[in-house]
């Protein structure tokens, strides 16, 4: 978007140095800092977790926490030297001339205040000469802007009646409140699904192009960067590994790390094969009668719907939430099935019923030809132990009052008690298979990286030794350097293990890498199903295409 | 609809829990003794005496009996008549209550507006000495027995000083058939000691919760948001902070309130203030079963009805129990 290179930068950053001071010392988090930002530019700040990326955008906007101390360098705004400055005189550039957005679209609004109101407030704030009516004019103007519909009468509704689109619009509404010169933007798709994300960031590209704002993207996924970045700012631990125009790092990275950042975004690859369309039926072998054999889980007609009760004899209420609708999948023996949707699409609820942690008032699970009764959960549905899950959030799926070693082996103890386990001394060896030290027994969670904690969930699941791992969206709690690693691990220990498993992602690129086989969830329904390549390069489904769609451009091949 | 289905499910409830309190009460106060030695003249009462008093008062039924004589009469509206006074024991028991009732809202109406203020402006600046005096001062008032703090306060604003009066309801004025302190400038005078006893501890414990919650709250997003967009602090506090920390703060201010009504038996004692709470100690100690009874219905109902009335709040505070 910008030809030349910029004249007067709208804020330059210079040698900025921060360190936390915590109880057990100071922590450099920011070392040596520059970049400037031009008018109607967006600047990406890429990195890991601990890069230091979400604190630039904090020490921009002057919202630090006392604990953080800058050792060097300047930040100048529009020519003023911010340290120059009275803390009014900050104070009156924030949310006038300088405002932000956060990563999450729920917790960025007050729940008990009308969305129209927290609107208002801010373009009172920002200019109390105006009246109440003409405050209100132009926050209907803003949430229009933003492409609010209706928005006379959404006006008086409150946050949780919106979807989490269209509160990120809110959102990007009161960041605009004050005409700002820039906006930093901390993660703002990150909470939301690939489809809405993708109009997100097209409503900021239209509001750079149309007002002239420039937008500070703080993110860790390169695909955002890619789509709507002018130019990007790759850091690690508290450093500027590079700088450079969006094209020109995506063409040809400097840094090593930037390419391994680069390398590790998963791709999705459009097949160009030519299958006959018709085989799908064949292919999945989704008919009963067919090789049963070959299918180790079929769960058949699962529905399961939420409902408020008044009395607990009153029947279930009509106005049912449907979780799930009369789902049927088949899985393979030794093959991934991949369950892909957004959010509340009911696939992490489908993978706990099948794992025995939830129930479902209808439907069939049966496995290696073994019936079990869906409708009860927990011990009494015989599906525990069985199927295991791992979790998406490592952190908080390991007990952190317990060691690494107390973990492992509880789960080996209770494996040898049902009588699972022929083996309870492979404990040294499973750690070796997945690249975890053995030193690391003795270690709590709180020691262990993100990475490394989710490979002890795979250890405790691998252990119990399950005839089907359900992982739910394993590695979207962690680094993507690291997803790629835990990906790959899943992959070879299916294979030599001859596990079968259900992967569980909104991430189709993942999925692809992954799964043999792919059920698209829409609203608690199978909305699309069968072989990977199929679906990728056949489906005719218009939700899978739009599915498709929504990933960068940059990174589908 | 839906509305309806809250009412009557809330209903069922009050109906269970009367069921139960009415059971645990009634074998509870026949587990204690015989009412019969309390009616009857120790000293001077012949066997044959006690042997009448007994049926007259319906004693020489087995438990189950009495207990279905009781609810039948409930049902018509009768908790009997006091053993010791008499009188229609139901009339006895409301007869106390507008002395409970208006020290217990006085006491709230000190409590609640103090507390909460001091829990925000704590929050706000957590580790400040204003903070941390706050902190432990709120441990102290929690801590000390409520009939130490009566005693101080009396100590210390009427026998020292002789600012207030010591005990009693002072000057009453009618109004809707009963007699209230605070309709007169002397009974006002009568109730700040006792109220002040009342509200001090309350005032500790709504000062932290809303300590805790502002500092939980200030720490969220849309409050770093808040400031982000431009708001003053004090707009934030008030308008932001506040609305969100209050559904903790209500919940406990009712359930208080309801405590205050039935428990306050050491205030209203020292105090010589004659509410409910005082009649419902002496009715156990003399086994006035009638007296009990109607005092734990009426306790019971007060309750459910604050809780409704908890509930109603919620739904008015925060848009997602309204809209759902």
């Amino acid at each position: 978007m910008i030809e030349e290179p910029l004249k007067t930068p709208l804020l330059r950053v210079k040698n900025l140095g921060l360190r936390h001071l915590s109880a057990s010392g100071p922590v450099t988090i920011l070392a040596d800092v520059s970049f400037d930002l031009g008018r109607g530019e967006i600047l990406g700040i890429i990195g890991e977790s601990g890069a230091g990326k979400s604190t630039l955008g904090n020490v921009v906007l002057g919202l630090l926490a006392p604990e953080f101390q800058r050792t060097s360098g300047t930040i100048e705004f529009d020519g003023m030297s911010t340290e120059a400055m009275t803390a009014s005189a900050r104070e009156a550039i924030r949310g006038r001339r300088i405002s932000a957005i956060f990563q999450d679209h729920t917790a960025s609004l007050d729940p008990l205040m009308s969305v129209g109101m927290q609107v208002e407030e801010t373009v009172l704030a920002i200019d109390g000469s105006l009246s109440r009516r003409q405050a209100r004019h132009r926050a209907l103007d803003l949430l229009t802007r933003v492409g609010i519909p209706d928005p006379q009468r959404r006006y008086r509704q409150y946050p949780h009646q919106f979807s989490g689109g269209q509160r990120q619009r809110v959102v990007i509404a009161i960041a605009l409140a004050g005409s700002p010169d820039v906006v930093i933007a901390d993660e703002p798709t990150s909470a939301l699904d690939a489809t809405v994300q993708k109009q997100i960031l097209g409503l900021l590209r239209t509001l750079v192009d149309e007002t002239g704002v420039s937008i500070i993207l703080v993110t860790h996924d390169m695909g955002v960067v890619s789509e709507i970045t002018d130019r990007v700012l790759v850091m690690r631990k508290g450093q500027v590994v590079e700088q450079e125009r969006t094209a020109a790092i995506l063409d040809n990275p400097c840094h090593d790390y930037t390419r391994k950042l680069l390398a590790a975004v998963p791709r999705l690859r459009i097949p160009a094969t030519a299958a006959n369309p018709d085989d799908r039926q064949s292919r999945t072998g989704a008919t009963e009668e067919g090789d049963r054999e070959t299918m180790l889980l079929i769960a058949k007609g699962v529905s399961k719907h939420f409902s408020q009760r008044v009395f607990p004899w009153s029947r279930a209420g009509s106005k049912a939430k449907f979780a799930l609708r009369d789902v049927t999948i088949h899985l393979r023996r030794g093959t991934i099935t991949g369950i892909v949707g957004e959010s509340g699409s009911g696939k992490t609820t489908l993978g706990r019923i099948i794992a025995g942690l939830d129930s479902a008032p209808s439907g069939r699970i049966t496995i290696g030809g073994r019936q079990f009764d869906v409708a009860k959960s927990g011990r009494r549905s015989g599906l525990l132990g069985r199927v295991q899950m791992i979790f998406q959030d490592p952190a908080v799926s390991l007990n952190p009052r317990m060691t690494i070693g107390e973990t492992l082996r509880e789960t080996i103890r209770f494996a040898a008690a049902t009588g699972r386990n022929d083996a309870p001394a492979d404990l040294a060896s499973m750690m070796d298979r997945l690249g975890l030290p053995r030193s690391l027994l003795t270690r709590h969670p709180h020691q262990l990286s993100g990475g490394q904690k989710q490979r002890v969930c795979i250890a405790r699941t691998l252990l119990a030794r399950p005839q089907i791992i359900v992982a739910d969206e394993p590695t979207s709690a962690l680094d993507v350097s690291v997803q790629a690693e835990i990906v790959d691990l899943l992959k070879d220990t299916v294979a030599e293990r001859d596990l079968t498993m259900i992967f569980i992602s909104h991430d189709l690129a993942v999925v692809q890498q992954l799964c043999s086989s792919l059920y698209i969830f829409k609203d608690g329904r199978v909305e699309d199903f069968g072989p990977s390549d199929f679906i990728f390069s056949q489906s005719r489904n218009p939700y899978t295409r739009s599915l498709i769609d929504a990933r960068p451009r940059r990174f589908t091949c | 609809m839906p509305l309806i289905s809250v009412v009557l499910g809330r209903l069922s409830q009050a109906f269970l829990l009367l069921i139960a309190m009415s059971l645990i009460g009634f074998i509870g106060v026949h587990s204690v003794g015989n009412p019969v030695f309390n009616v009857v003249n120790i000293e001077t009462a012949t066997p044959e005496d006690i042997r009448q008093a007994t049926i007259a008062l319906g004693l020489d039924q087995p438990i189950w009996r009495q207990y279905l004589l009781f609810i039948n009469n409930v049902v018509r509206g009768n908790f009997g008549t006091s053993y010791i006074y008499h009188l229609p024991a139901f009339a006895l028991v409301m007869s106390k209550l507008p002395a409970t009732l208006e020290l217990a809202c006085v006491a709230m109406l000190i409590a609640a507006p103090v507390g909460t203020g001091l829990g925000l402006l704590a929050g706000r600046r957590s580790g400040t000495i204003f903070d941390r005096t706050v902190l432990r001062s709120s441990v102290f008032a929690l801590s000390i027995p409520s009939f130490w703090l009566s005693m101080m306060l009396i100590l210390l604003g009427a026998i020292l000083t002789g600012w207030f009066p010591s005990g009693g309801r002072g000057t009453t004025a009618r109004f809707l058939g009963q007699e209230w302190s605070f309709l007169t400038g002397n009974g006002l005078w009568h109730m700040v000691l006792p109220a002040l006893a009342l509200a001090i501890p309350n005032v500790a414990l709504i000062a932290r919760l809303s300590r805790s919650g502002t500092i939980e709250v200030e720490n969220l997003d849309f409050t770093r948001f808040c400031r982000a967009k431009g708001l003053s602090s004090r707009r934030i506090l008030l308008r932001h902070t506040l609305p969100n920390i209050s559904v903790p703060i209500v919940t406990i201010i009712g359930l208080q309130f309801g405590g205050m009504l039935a428990f306050a038996v050491v205030v209203e004692s020292i105090f010589a203030w004659p509410g409910v709470g005082k009649l419902l100690i002496d009715s156990i100690q003399l086994l006035d079963r009638p007296v009990v009874m109607a005092t734990l219905t009426f306790i019971s109902v007060a309750f459910v009805a604050l809780n409704a009335l908890v509930d109603l709040f919620y739904a008015v505070l925060d848009p997602r129990v309204r809209l759902s």
